[in-house]
Order: C-alpha cells, then structure tokens, then sequence
C-alpha cells in the first residue's frame, strides 16, 4: 500500500511537466522525509508527523503551481482590464443587434410578431453567452502563453469626460418616452386587433365613435407629453415652466378620460353589452377606480415635479 | 490599531523579497532545502517549505544557484550553493537594502512625532 507521502508526490508530480518530474520527485520526497525526521526527534510518532508535514506543504496543485511559475487565475491583472473593457464593449451591443435582426426574421417570415419577440430574445441571450465565453477563452489562452498585446500606453488624453450633473437620466427619459410610445400604440392596437373574435366579429374595447372627437385630442397630448420628457432632458433639470406645462398636459389627458369614464362614454357600448359584469355596474366601478388611480398619478407628477425643483434650488 | 489580518498582509508583504536575499546569503555555505529552512527559521526569517523548495528551484533556473546531489548520507539530497552570478545579484540586492534602512531611518529623523 502506498504512503500519505507517496500519494503526495505523485499529486503533485501530476501538474508538472514530464521531463521535470524525475528531479522533482526526489528533492521533494528527500525534503518531506526530513521534515518528518525533524518532526520525529521532536517526539512525535510516525504517522502523525506525516500527517502534519503534508498538511503544511498544502494542496499539491499549488505547490506544483509554485514550481512551474503557473498561473493560479483565468485572467490576470496584466490582461483583465482589457478583456472587461472588450467585453463591454462588444456585449453593448451585438447581442441587440443579432436579437433584433433573427427576431425582425421570424416575425416577418411567420408573421407572429409575439414569436418574433421571442427568437429575438432567445437569440440576444444566446449570443451574449457565446461572446462572453469565446472572449474568455482568448484572453485565458494569452495569460497563459504570456502573448504581449503592444496596446498603446494609457495616457492622460484618454481621460472621458467628467459626467455633467444632471437630474434628469437618460435612462429615466428612455423610459418615460417607451411607457408614452406604449399608451400609444395601446390606442391603435385597441381599435385594430379584435377584442373578442368568438364570432369573427372585432370590438374595439373604446367607443370607436370617439376617434371623431376625443382620442385625436387624448394622442396629441400624449406625442406633447414625450415632447415635453425631451425637453425636460434638454433642461438637465426640472424647472417651474417644465412642472406647470407637465401639469397642464397630465389634466388635459386626465381631464377628458375621466369626463368620457364617468358618463359611460369611454368604453364601446358593444363591449358593454357583451360583458354582464359590465353591464350591471361593473362598468361604474371600473370608471371609479380609474379616477381615483388617475387622480393620484397626477397630484404625485405634480408634487414630484415641484420636490425636485425646490430641491436644486435649495 | 489595525486589526490583525491587515498587520499580517502588510509584514507579509514587507518579507516577500527578502526571503532571496536570505536565501542567497546562508547558500554561500552550501546546504540542502529541509536544513536551509532550520537555519532561516533560526536567524528570524521564518519561511514556508511550500514557498521556500519553488523557490530554490526559481532561483537555480535563473542561474543564482548551482545545485548538486550528495549521495553520501542516508538518503539523497540535492545540495544548493549561491553561484558568482547569484553573489552579484545579492550585493546589489544588499546595497538596496541598506539604502532602504538608511532612508526609513532619514525619515524618522526628518518627521516630528
């Protein structure tokens, strides 16, 4: 049966290249049987002495690591910088790209726009991954081969400039004008996509009567409103002109939408009719509650606003 | 006072470099890993094997070291001894040392407490 200490060495002769083994082995055996004597004389038996040894020399991949000068990390300081800045870099965008390109593919060729969605999720993410790895793999592969990049020296002209203080985000703009851009096309695709199609027939869920006279004033204030979100960009800041015409545009939507809500003139008198719920009050409570939800959206937009106003002025 | 952990990474770090220069001074009397390790150990520079035998070898295959094996004793050992290239390397290594000690020194002087 083999020793604790046969099994060490051959551990970690195993990490070592093989013209080197021979000597290695020797000298380390030859090392270790000393440390044990030493240990014995100290008046400890065998066995235990062995056990300590071992353990103070450690996990042998390390130690063969020591003696071969190899790299204990995927990527080291020496590449790491680059590779997380490659890997941004790449990662920012051409997984949108492959996204929206298989997506726009499936949707046009099977004209099923939520499939579409889909593939063009799937695929960003599968491409994502697939970037990340074969971007590791590469910069693991120099690390360990020690390949010089010959990039250019950082210098002070690389310096970006310092951000701007700004309290309103890009990001926050993004998002408001996509939530507007939504309501939108919520409008459209109300009136186009059948609502109930049990008999073929299409029902809009808003009175179509009202593209005539109210929706047009609703959509025009919602385009105002992702004007006004530009605006507020372009400010960097929220201003008092920029609160009151926000709050004149948020009551010029509320306004009618709860008017239509209230007198039962929002909705499509079929749908109603449809729908028994609906029909036995159902559609007053609805009405209601979205007044009140309304309400509340507007006061916050207002109060908000005016905070951060006072707040940069403070 | 620092905890522990961060006294420990700093005196840590402060020996790193000068287990070579101890290393280079005791092999101008040649001696094999396990008995160099005692008599660093026993002249207050306390070395792990695992760091000190990889390192005997580095310092071999930068040619600082010759190495020999004597086959006398009771079992095999390879003997290291500081080579004339290793010889000039440690007075340059000591040189740095002193001008260290010498401006710690310069600075203690120099700064009020």
């Amino acid at each position: 049966m083999s020793t604790l200490t046969d099994r060490y060495v051959a551990a970690t002769l195993r990490a070592v290249p093989t013209q080197r083994r021979t000597e290695i082995a020797d000298e380390l055996r030859a090392s270790i049987e000393d440390m044990i004597d030493g240990r014995i004389d100290g008046g400890e038996d065998r066995g235990a002495a062995e056990r300590e040894v071992l353990t103070e020399l450690g996990n042998p991949e390390q130690l063969a690591a020591r003696y071969t000068d190899r790299r204990l990390q995927l990527i080291g300081p020496r590449y790491y910088l680059v590779w997380w800045r490659l890997l941004r870099l790449l990662l920012s965008f051409i997984p949108a790209i492959a996204g929206a390109a298989a997506g726009a593919v499936k949707a046009t060729v099977d004209g099923d726009l939520g499939a579409g969605i889909g593939t063009g999720i799937t695929t960003a993410f599968e491409v994502a991954v697939q970037l990340a790895f074969w971007v590791t793999v590469v910069f693991a592969v120099l690390e360990r081969t020690n390949t010089p990049l010959n990039l250019p020296e950082w210098s002070v002209d690389q310096l970006p400039e310092a951000p701007k203080e700004r309290q309103v985000t890009l990001v926050d703009t993004c998002a408001s004008i996509a939530f507007l851009g939504c309501a939108i096309a919520f409008f459209a695709w109300q009136h186009f996509q059948p609502w109930v199609s049990g008999d073929g027939s299409r029902l809009p869920m808003i009175d179509p009567a009202l593209w005539g006279s109210w929706l047009p004033v609703l959509l025009a204030v919602l385009v105002a409103s992702i004007g006004l979100e530009i605006a507020k960009y372009r400010a960097r800041r929220w201003t008092w002109p920029l609160v009151a015409v926000k709050t004149v545009l948020d009551l010029a939507f509320a306004v009618p939408l709860a008017w239509l809500l209230l007198t039962d003139r929002l909705l499509n008198p079929e749908l109603v009719q449809r729908f028994e719920w609906l029909r036995e009050g159902g559609a007053q409570d609805v009405a209601r509650v979205t007044v009140v939800c309304t309400a509340v959206i507007v006061v916050w937009g207002f109060i908000d606003g005016a905070v951060k106003v006072r707040r940069h002025a403070a | 006072m620092a905890s522990e952990e961060i006294l420990r990474t700093h005196l840590q770090e402060l020996r790193r470099g000068t287990v070579v220069v101890a290393s280079l001074l005791a092999l101008r009397r040649p001696d094999y890993g396990y008995a160099l390790l005692q008599r660093l150990t026993a002249h207050g520079f306390p070395v792990d094997a695992n760091t000190l035998y990889p390192l005997l070898r580095r310092l071999e295959e930068q040619g600082l070291l010759t190495s020999e094996w004597n086959t006398e004793e009771s079992r095999p050992r390879k003997f290291y001894r500081t080579s004339d290239e290793g010889e000039g390397v440690l007075s340059r290594l000591l040189d740095d040392l002193a001008a260290i000690q010498t401006s710690v020194t310069g600075l203690i002087q120099g700064v009020d407490r």
